[in-house]
């Protein structure tokens, strides 16, 4: 019995069965998905020039595949309480749930900005890698970015301009890399409902450890919105054999519903 | 040994986080306790994103034929679950059910659906589990 066979009976035997816990039997239908965990599958590949080579299609979670309809409850990371200023709380908690969907990028078909090509996006990834270039695609409305990764410094001041993804810059720290953006467009989130000022500062760290895994986090700086830096957890992505497939936003119908909900609730 | 380190191997990996942000949360637009078993004659499919759609000629509480309209996942989910567009397209014109979770805005028959029983009895996932019916990836 090969290790991959082993680890994904394991994984099986995790699945809650049937009725337990008081829920309703459930239904068998095509298109759920048990989730089995890649193995680790090997050493990363490396680049023409010594690093890591990161590149690949990526899937959010362990199974190499799309997992929107997993029949495991999503797991959320321990993280630390976002440090928010005081004005900054009462704001953020002052968000209904509706308000929280009619600002979401996603809602809306509006760039998701960074870090919200990894933390605002349940879809695909792919990355290709060389050489001094990080070239980043995502499938959610057909989004991309192209970091250089010679560790060049920002913009000067004078020359900045606020954009969805920010001036943005990378270099190498050992097997990590660490891109570096600012000067980021203030109408994105950097995740539900987490406003940001103009002096946001995101620190993303991308690591592959093994041939099927990609790791990521990121840090936020926000002076004018936290108290301090606060950081994520590291957040998995696996190697996936699948291309990326078009997918434009084009048929927006949640909008127009939700701002109807809106004025009801007001009523 | 081998079966310990794989244990724990697995462990790790499916406790850890997946940083997927679905599209957006159902329960806000939709009414989870509001969803029932509908049937009725397909007669449309827009494959589209953000939400495909399908509409159905479908029998109300009171017996009457009215147009109803499902919202679906996006196209990505769909085609990687199996609902591809010609899944789909294959039972236009024939008999179906859908399980949809009423519009909390009283759009009158608009439904969030989350499978479909194609006309050959394949049941299909075309949405999110908010009853927990499939499993237990609830979104709320």
């Amino acid at each position: 019995m090969t290790v991959g066979v082993m680890l994904a009976a394991v994984c099986l035997l995790q699945v809650p069965a049937a009725g337990q816990e008081g829920r309703k039997p459930y239904v068998e239908a095509r298109g759920s998905v048990v989730p089995v965990p890649l193995p680790p599958g090997g050493p990363p590949p490396k680049m023409s020039d010594g690093h890591v080579d990161l590149s690949g299609v990526w899937f959010p979670g362990p199974t190499g595949k799309a997992n929107a309809w997993s029949v495991l409850p999503e797991q959320r990371p321990k993280e630390d309480p976002i440090p928010f200023q005081p004005w900054a709380e009462a704001k953020y908690k002052s968000f209904t749930r509706v308000d929280l969907e009619l600002g979401s990028a996603n809602v809306n078909c509006t760039p998701v900005g960074t870090p919200g090509m990894f933390t605002d996006n349940a879809y695909v990834h792919q990355i290709d890698a060389k050489p001094g270039q990080f070239i980043h695609l995502i499938e959610n409305n057909n989004r991309w970015r192209v970091v250089h990764t010679d560790g060049r410094p920002h913009k000067k001041p004078e020359d900045l301009e606020p954009l969805f993804n920010g001036d943005e810059t990378a270099r190498w720290e050992g097997d990590t890399l660490v891109i570096d953006s600012i000067s980021i467009d203030e109408r994105t989130w950097i995740r539900d409902g987490w406003f940001h000022s103009d002096q946001l500062h995101v620190i993303e760290r991308l690591r592959r450890p093994s041939l099927n895994y990609l790791e990521y986090q990121f840090t936020i700086e926000d002076p004018k919105v936290l108290t301090k830096t606060w950081t994520s957890a590291w957040l998995t992505l696996s190697l996936g054999h699948e291309d990326l497939t078009e997918n434009f936003c084009t048929n927006n119908e949640n909008v127009e519903q939700l701002k109807k909900l809106l004025d009801q609730q007001k009523k | 040994m081998r079966v310990t380190a794989g244990i724990t191997f697995c462990l790790v990996a499916l406790l850890a986080a997946s940083p997927a942000r679905a599209h957006h949360a159902f329960a806000v637009e939709f009414d989870a306790s509001k969803c029932a078993d509908l049937t009725g004659v397909l007669t449309k499919v827009s494959y589209e994103n953000p939400h495909a759609y399908i509409f159905m000629d479908g029998k109300n509480a009171a017996g009457e034929v009215v147009p109803m309209t499902f919202q679906l996942s996006s196209t990505s989910n769909l085609k990687r679950g199996g609902a591809t567009y010609a899944a789909l397209n294959a039972s236009v014109n024939k008999e179906v059910t859908v399980r949809g979770c009423l519009s909390r805005n009283g759009t009158d028959n608009r439904y969030a659906a989350s499978f479909i029983k194609l006309a050959d009895g394949t049941i299909q996932r075309v949405g999110q589990d908010v009853e927990g019916i499939f499993g237990t990836k609830v979104w709320r």
